[in-house]
């Protein structure tokens, strides 16, 4: 019994240090799998600071903003005595037009989360540490990170790091235990594809008491992204963000594929979820809505706490064609402003979140995988995630053929991908007409970016 | 006699007692000059010497002239959002206006209970906006929304109304008027007591009815009320943000298409999501010349049919 429980924790470990070097491989959803980048086992240490000083870090998340405070309570008594930090949350929807803000008037605070999506503008705009000084000083190679979690915080000829991954994240199926007993479905597994998926949402539906088999397509990192993908399609533009793919075969065949079943009533509009966010869609899961619900695994706090009914996760189906499970994998960063009084504090800071101590606040908070590759990291926020009995290594097998988030950024992408969405799953026009718009209609960022 | 101007003694009075009462005055509207000064003045003139850069608010602003505004021209999107913010200028201006002169007709008359239902009206008028905005948002939820479930027993309209281009305009002009009611029903209410009783009643006596003497006294005599009303909503339509930002902030913002999006919101999107605060500095003039030449127009326009009282005699 007990040889059988180590060589389960040996090939979790095992399987952990696999997973933490996948996202270099995610970056090219057409590309197979390549070799690791990653030294697997490898530390990161934290350092003391010089000087203390009062500092600010702000983040969006109410979770992080726990666990950053934890974490910045024990780097002041570890490793700078005397200096005292400030935990500022703004929620998501007002994040980043706060951030712009700040960035203009020079009010950045001095340490702050940032996104893939968001890294190449402040860091052009010259609002960020270089932090690769500070890292080198400490012997902390960028190349412990897989190059999907920090390559699109590089910037400059010599790919400086100027922002360090502080978490990965990537999406699975919450389904509802209950409601699958009550259509007399077995529950799905990590082999299912999407016409299992399919047959499920359509078992699972029940209008006369308002609740959808599904809602899986609300966001790009939750929701759609996953799908196209899937179809080895990389979604939205190329990831050297010059063409859309959109109107690509594969993009419409998912497009069509949640379509077909949004018309059939089996998953609701944006309208009937009063919104298009994963939030919503979660939402409704929460309140017995909904059967499956793709969620990332940001969502696992959230939950284990709000979830009154059974549930569990599975992988995202297996597309029939292309065989492939692709959900899409995203890594949020911690970066140092540039008009923070203390640079060098703030980078300090910056590091003792990223190095195998601050990361363990994260890991036993159970929520954010740390990006920390530490096996024994990893298997904490496993243990931590309080989730026994739940399928949560889901998320971890999600990872080993993932797709990394596509950069973008211009107001005309954002816009025509929101009105696309509008326009399939809210409106009812063709995913052919939509997607075609869309494109249409990003184009002059597209060849900007080119 | 003559006064020496330019002497500060005699700006200021001649007697200590004057010079005493003018710094007072001078004292007292000190702070709201001073507030106005700064967080209307200054910000004004930056913006418009903004409009003239490009600037992303974070590099240094680069002087580019008058390429902000032939870019203006240009763009389709500003001149969509003209036509939204007019579109709803056109709903809200003229239903408002009516709603408000009958709710003040009504809450003018001799009922039980009066004040509270002038109080009631008055609510949405210190509503914020931005919390009206989110339950009407609710109220007008497809499908789960209050709307739709009061209008089940019927058959129900399960109606997009925040998504689908053709009627977001709709929730989005309802919550304005609704908000304005209190406000303008208050200013007509005023007008309303103004109006000498003597009229209506050398009316009655001439036999008019009711009807006639809403028609040929009370409405020519609430002229200049109307008056004010109507250049206040206008200003105010042209200014409709809150509104739109909150009710599709959760569906697709500014609406599909941008179906939603008036001219004080893609001030907002090209300046604080966009960072392009040349160009919504740009877009701002652009809206306080339009907005001043309505006024104007409305100014010129009143001397047609607005009737003031004269006190000469």
């Amino acid at each position: 019994m007990v040889s059988t429980k180590r060589l389960s924790v040996l090939l979790l470990v095992v399987l952990l240090i696999g997973v933490l070097s996948l996202p270099a491989q995610a970056q090219d959803a057409t590309a197979e799998a390549t070799t690791s980048v990653t030294t697997a086992g490898a530390t990161i240490p934290a350092a003391k600071c010089d000087q203390p000083g009062a500092l600010t870090v702000r983040t969006w998340d109410e979770n992080w903003a726990k666990t950053i405070k934890a974490a910045t309570d024990a780097w002041v008594s570890e490793y700078c005595p005397g200096a005292t930090v400030t935990v500022d949350q703004v929620p998501w929807s007002n994040y980043w037009d706060k951030l712009k803000v700040d960035a203009s008037s020079g009010d950045l605070p001095d340490v702050f989360n940032l996104n893939q999506a968001t890294g190449f503008y402040y860091a052009d705009n010259g609002s960020l540490v270089d932090l690769t000084p500070y890292f080198a000083k400490s012997g902390i190679q960028s190349t412990i990170w897989g190059s999907g979690l920090v390559d699109p915080y590089r910037y400059g000829d010599n790919k400086d790091i100027y922002a360090a991954p502080m978490e990965w994240v990537t999406a699975a199926i919450y389904y509802n235990k209950d409601l699958f007993d009550k259509a007399g479905l077995a529950y799905p597994t990590a082999a299912w594809t999407w016409d299992d998926f399919a047959k499920d949402a359509a078992a699972l539906t029940d209008k006369a008491n308002g609740v959808y088999g599904a809602a899986v397509y609300a966001e790009y990192q939750a929701g759609w992204g996953g799908w196209v993908a899937s179809e080895g399609v990389p979604p939205l533009v190329t990831q050297d963000r010059t063409t859309c793919t959109l109107t690509e075969p594969g993009s419409v065949d998912a497009f069509n594929f949640l379509k077909g079943m949004l018309d059939k009533g089996e998953m609701p509009t944006i309208s009937q979820m009063g919104g298009s966010g994963a939030d919503d869609e979660y939402n409704l899961f929460k309140s017995g809505k909904i059967g499956m619900y793709l969620g990332g695994n940001w969502k696992l706090p959230n939950a284990k706490t709000d979830l009154t009914f059974n549930w569990d996760i599975v992988q995202m189906p297996h597309n029939p064609k292309t065989g492939l499970s692709r959900a899409a994998l995203h890594a949020s960063a911690f970066a140092a402003a540039s008009n923070s009084k203390d640079p060098a504090l703030s980078a300090n800071l910056v590091q003792y979140l990223i190095s195998d101590e601050g990361q363990k606040f994260f890991a036993d908070a159970g929520g954010t995988a740390p990006s920390d590759p530490s096996p024994a990291l990893q298997q904490g926020w496993l243990a931590a995630s309080g989730l026994n009995g739940k399928n949560v290594q889901a998320f971890i097998d999600a990872t080993k053929d993932s797709q990394g988030t596509t950069q973008f950024s211009g107001d005309s992408i954002d816009k025509a991908y929101s009105d696309m969405m509008t326009n399939i799953f809210d409106l009812g026009m063709s995913v052919e007409d939509a997607t075609k718009a869309a494109c249409a209609a990003m184009a002059p960022d597209l060849t900007k970016a080119s | 006699m003559a006064i020496r101007l330019g002497s500060p003694k005699n700006i200021l009075g001649r007697t200590p007692l004057t010079r005493r009462r003018a710094l007072w005055g001078l004292a007292l509207i000190a702070p709201n000059t001073l507030g106005l000064l700064f967080f209307f003045g200054i910000p004004v003139i930056l913006s418009f010497v903004t409009a003239f850069h490009q600037w992303n608010g974070i590099k240094p602003p680069v002087f580019i002239g008058l390429d902000n505004f032939t870019k203006l021209l240009s763009d389709p999107m500003f001149w969509q959002s003209l036509g939204v913010t007019l579109k709803l200028l056109v709903f809200t201006v003229p239903i408002g206006a009516v709603l408000s002169l009958g709710v003040a007709i009504l809450l003018n008359q001799k009922l039980h209970g009066r004040a509270v239902f002038r109080t009631i009206y008055f609510l949405p008028v210190i509503t914020s906006t931005v919390a009206a905005s989110i339950v009407w948002t609710w109220i007008f939820q497809a499908h789960y929304g209050l709307l739709d479930n009061l209008l089940a027993p019927i058959g129900g309209l399960d109606l997009n109304w925040l998504t689908r281009p053709d009627l977001v305009l709709i929730p989005v002009a309802v919550v304005t008027i609704w908000q304005r009611i209190g406000f303008y029903m208050v200013i007509f209410l005023a007008g309303l007591q103004n109006i000498p009783a003597i009229l209506h009643e050398a009316a009655l006596i001439d036999g008019a009815t009711r009807w006639e003497r809403f028609r040929y006294i009370t409405l020519p005599m609430l002229s200049s009320t109307t008056f004010l009303i109507v250049v206040l909503s206008v200003i105010g339509s042209f200014q409709i943000f809150d509104q739109v930002f909150i009710m599709t902030a959760r569906t697709n913002a500014g609406g599909v298409g941008g179906s939603a999006t008036t001219m004080a919101y893609l001030l907002y999107q090209k300046g604080f999501v966009g960072a392009q605060f040349g160009y919504a500095s740009a877009i701002g003039l652009a809206m306080f010349v339009i907005m001043l030449s309505v006024t104007v127009f409305q100014l010129r326009l009143q001397q047609r049919w607005v009737y003031y009282e004269s006190t000469d005699g």
